[in-house]
């Protein structure tokens, strides 16, 4: 009379067998590929529907905020309320994009850390903090405005940083988008939108862009031969109209087609201060490929650069391909032919020189702060790498200063402020020239004086076209940004 | 296991589902107490009454369906009060007005026993057939039926003077009534129906007239699945018929018949209702209907896989986004949340407590007792397994409870009655 009834029971027990097997099989085998599932909302909703601490400029601007949502009070709606402006560098958080800047790298600490683990329920219990902590990040609102104004609709990018810390003080990248758009109920045509825009507003081309440095990079070229001993201030070059490069029909000639300083000879000095690309690709060409390459790489070229994100390395090609090519060593020598680096790099360079040869890693993160506003983390300035000796980059300074008193820069002078700095107009073929500007100042009695290096590169010209130089367009940007740092009214 | 380990195993469930629902709580930034008290309390009040009931009027009765019951239950509570606390609030009411019946029906039998049952089993099978159709019952009616996600499975009482509503699903009672009904009418007659006669090819088959109950079950499924549009009770209800056709007999004709009936009603039911075709296409492929009828299955699996070994933790995890997570999704939503590793500790429960009711039949020396608690743990089984197999993909989705973890007042009632039934049925063998 029991047969059946223990047929039964194996029937039904064996079918909890299989009930196991399957549960194990979509959790164990299958449940990383159901988890990362893109049709799967739970862990983006799930990350941006918490709440997230503030992010605020070094000024207390805030620049993002977590409100409980209207719909579901046991969620929280994340606000930009400074819109497009930190677009690269705060980031944002959405359902559907997942995350970006700021947003992304300091998830952990913006979000609570209220949980079950054991820690956190302990955390909890013997009365810590389970809030979430706010950002603060190093750019200074008031200086950003300037910047992105400064920019205006012109493609590019500005970067600011204080050249003794590392601290970035401004990043503008242009076009931008608002944080904003990708939140709610519009994001997803937003989202699509900016995804296949052909300017790629959501690039930051600050960091995540190279451009050829065309003449700005000359300030790299001159400190490679001020460092090897090869050259001072004074040495003497040829002055040709055009500078034929050996092994090769093409030749190299200045800016506007004429000789440098009197067409017999012209001092390095005054080379720099008028920009002359003969001058330079001749000392590229005397120090070789792999002497630059070795310069470059202390600048950071080709290297990884430390930061709060991942920077597309700047590129100076590697020495066995231009060392006995000498045409190829002369056109990288003066920031041509496939010498590409970003702003951020250019920006850093300049602050090497203004630092007495040493670059710091920049940084964006300021410090880390409780829910009642004590310090939890301090950004720690390191520096990164040497780039030149500090005699070098006290000549350096000296020539672009030069530069901004009486050569190309000249629209980069702020008044009663002494500055530094050096043009570039990027030849691209088929388009028109970037325009480049990079400097520091205050320059002062001691070599760390300098309180703010900035690089501008603005695509193709901007607003200029194929009329644009470094000195007409990048540099009267340069000292909108520089003015307003110093606090001096624009002279217009 | 002894009395003292039952009560210890008891108020270790009460703690368990008291800590989860204080995390809940905290992981909501809450103050910790008074709904884990609360809820301590609940659980002692309702299973250790019921423990107290059987103390004394069914001394002999098994201790290990209790602890078990009470354990499955307190996860599932948590998991509730973690998706919506008001129907934790609710649900907390129902463990304890289920725990009242049962220690109730405990009282009524304590002199007479299970064998009581036996004279009313017509009785108890025109109210188990009133229930099944209650739901049918027009709109316009105080007490009127109910369509919920199209299916007609519900009653609802207007109370008078307010506007508050009782609802409850008397399906979920109808399933007891039919159980015992049907142990009742097989313990007198399944000697006859096991003699077969008749041959036809490999297949041996009794009397015509035997397979009376047979065709009746298949009817009345089938019935239920076309007025009501609900494959999962008509199903539990097939199964039950033929499960215990097949215990009382021992005749494997009555499993590949019931088979065969199934198959050719759920290819008919495929073939004229867009309903059922449409929750099989979803079945096959969820993912080419994740627009529509396979979301829920979907948003299943994905709740399940992001789970994975170790879960996101209790309030961690977003089970909220899939629906009916509190009810007919409730394994799916714990799954996320305590990962496999609550999964496994889940089926571990049921599978001791299935193990534990046949344990209780096959100790029967009563045909009636043996075929009660037999075809109750069927009921438990059978139920568990369709629902569970929906959430895993085994079987298409259907909107039936798991016993004692879905949110459910109607559930509940009716699965603590099972309990009490099982107690006193394994208390009777050791008199």
């Amino acid at each position: 009379m029991n047969v059946p009834l223990r047929r039964a029971a194996y029937a039904i027990l064996g079918a909890f067998v299989i009930l196991i097997g399957t549960v194990t099989y979509i959790q164990a085998v299958e449940g990383p590929n159901l988890r990362d599932d893109p049709l799967n909302p739970r862990v983006v909703a799930w990350r941006t529907g918490r709440q997230r601490g503030p992010i605020v400029s070094s000024d207390g601007t805030l620049l993002a905020v977590s409100t409980a949502s209207t719909n579901d009070p046991k969620l929280y709606e994340r606000r930009y309320p400074e819109g497009d402006l930190y677009a690269h560098s705060v980031g944002f958080t959405s359902v559907l994009f997942g995350s970006r800047g700021v947003e992304r790298t300091r998830s952990s600490d913006l979000v609570s850390n209220r949980d079950s683990t054991i820690s956190g329920v302990l955390n909890g219990l013997l009365g810590g903090d389970t809030n979430p902590r706010g950002v603060r990040l190093t750019l200074a609102h008031a200086l950003q405005e300037v910047a992105a104004e400064a920019l205006g609709d012109q493609k590019g990018s500005i970067i600011a940083l204080d050249p003794t810390t590392g601290a970035i003080l401004a990043m503008v990248s242009y076009p931008r988008f608002d944080p904003n758009s990708l939140i709610g109920s519009d994001a997803g045509t937003a989202g699509e939108a900016l995804e296949s825009d052909p300017d790629e507003p959501l690039r930051d081309r600050g960091i995540d862009q190279t451009y050829p440095p065309g003449s700005v990079y000359k300030v790299i070229t001159t400190a490679s031969g001020l460092d090897t001993g090869l050259v001072s201030p004074s040495s003497e070059f040829a002055d040709p109209v055009a500078l034929e490069l050996p092994g090769s029909n093409s030749t190299i000639q200045n800016f506007n087609g004429k000789v440098c300083n009197n067409g017999t000879a012209v001092e390095l000095a005054f080379a720099f201060v008028k920009s002359c690309n003969t001058v330079f690709a001749q000392l590229g060409m005397d120090l070789g490929g792999n002497q630059l390459g070795f310069t470059s790489q202390a600048f950071g070229y080709n290297q990884e650069v430390p930061f709060e994100f991942s920077v597309l390395p700047s590129v100076f090609p590697p020495p066995s391909t231009i060392e006995d090519d000498p045409p190829a060593t002369a056109q990288n020598a003066i920031g041509q032919r496939d010498n590409r680096s970003t702003p951020l790099l250019m920006a850093m360079t300049a602050g090497a020189v203004a630092n007495g040869g040493s670059i710091m890693i920049p940084f964006l993160v300021e410090e880390v702060f409780t829910s009642v506003g004590s310090v939890e983390q301090h950004a720690n300035p390191k520096k990164w790498r040497r780039a030149m000796s500090p005699a070098s980059a006290a000549v350096l300074s000296d020539l672009m200063e030069q530069v901004v008193i009486s050569g190309t820069g000249r629209k980069a002078a702020v008044p009663g402020i002494r500055i530094a700095g050096k043009t570039g107009t990027a030849q691209v073929t088929g388009k028109a020239p970037h325009a480049w500007f990079i400097g520091f100042g205050p320059l002062g009695a001691t070599v760390d004086s300098p309180q703010i290096a900035i690089a501008v590169v603005v695509e193709s010209g901007g607003d200029f076209g194929e009329s644009a130089t470094g000195g007409s367009v990048a540099a009267p940007i340069a000292q909108k940004v520089l003015s307003a740092f110093f606090g001096i009214a624009e002279t217009g | 296991m002894t009395r003292r380990a039952e009560v210890g195993l008891i108020v270790a469930a009460a703690l368990l589902a008291a800590i989860g629902v204080a995390i809940v709580e905290f992981t909501h930034g809450d103050w910790l107490g008074a709904q884990a008290a609360l809820t301590f309390l609940a659980f002692v009040a309702s299973f250790g009454g019921v423990h107290l009931a059987a103390t004394r009027w069914a001394p002999g009765a098994s201790s290990l369906v209790l602890p078990i019951a009470s354990f499955i239950s307190a996860i599932g509570f948590i998991e509730i009060y973690r998706l919506d606390r008001q129907l934790a609030a609710l649900q907390r009411w129902s463990l304890l007005v289920a725990a009242a019946v049962s220690i109730l029906l405990l009282w009524v039998i304590r002199n007479t026993g299970v064998a009581v049952l036996r004279k009313y089993r017509y009785v108890l099978l025109a109210a188990g057939f009133g229930f099944l159709l209650l739901p049918l019952l027009p709109d316009s009616w105080p007490m009127h039926g109910a369509t919920i996600s199209g299916s007609r499975l519900w009653v609802r009482i207007d109370i008078p003077g307010t506007s508050q509503v009782l609802s409850f699903q008397p399906g979920e009672v109808a399933k007891v009534l039919m159980t015992i009904f049907l142990a009742s009418y097989l313990a007198e007659r399944a000697e006859a129906m096991a003699v077969v006669r008749r041959r036809l090819g490999p297949f041996k088959f009794p009397e015509p007239r035997h397979l009376g109950p047979v065709v009746l079950a298949a009817g009345i499924a089938f019935l239920v699945l076309i007025y009501q549009r609900d494959l999962g009770a008509s199903l539990l209800l097939f199964g039950i018929f033929i499960g215990m056709l097949y215990v009382a007999t021992g005749r494997s004709f009555y499993v590949v018949a019931g088979g065969l009936l199934a198959a050719v009603a759920g290819f008919a039911a495929y073939s004229s209702f867009d309903h059922v075709q449409r929750r099989i296409e979803a079945w096959i492929d969820p993912f080419a209907h994740y627009q529509d009828a396979g979301y829920q299955t979907v948003q299943g699996l994905f709740a399940m896989g992001s789970g994975a070994l170790t879960g996101s933790g209790i309030a961690l995890g977003r089970p909220d986004l899939i629906p009916a997570a509190a009810t007919d999704f409730i394994f799916a939503a714990v799954a996320e949340e305590l990962g496999l590793a609550g999964s496994l500790a889940v089926l571990a429960g049921f599978g001791l407590l299935i193990a534990a009711g046949f344990g209780i039949a096959i100790r029967s020396r009563d045909r009636f007792r043996k075929y009660l608690a037999g075809g109750l743990t069927i009921v438990l089984g059978l139920q568990a397994i369709i629902i569970l197999g929906g959430v895993l993909r085994l079987l298409p989705v259907t909107g039936i409870t798991l016993p004692f973890m879905s949110y459910g007042g109607s559930s509940l009632l009716a699965n603590m009655a099972i309990l009490a039934l099982l107690l006193r049925v394994s208390h009777e063998e050791r008199l």
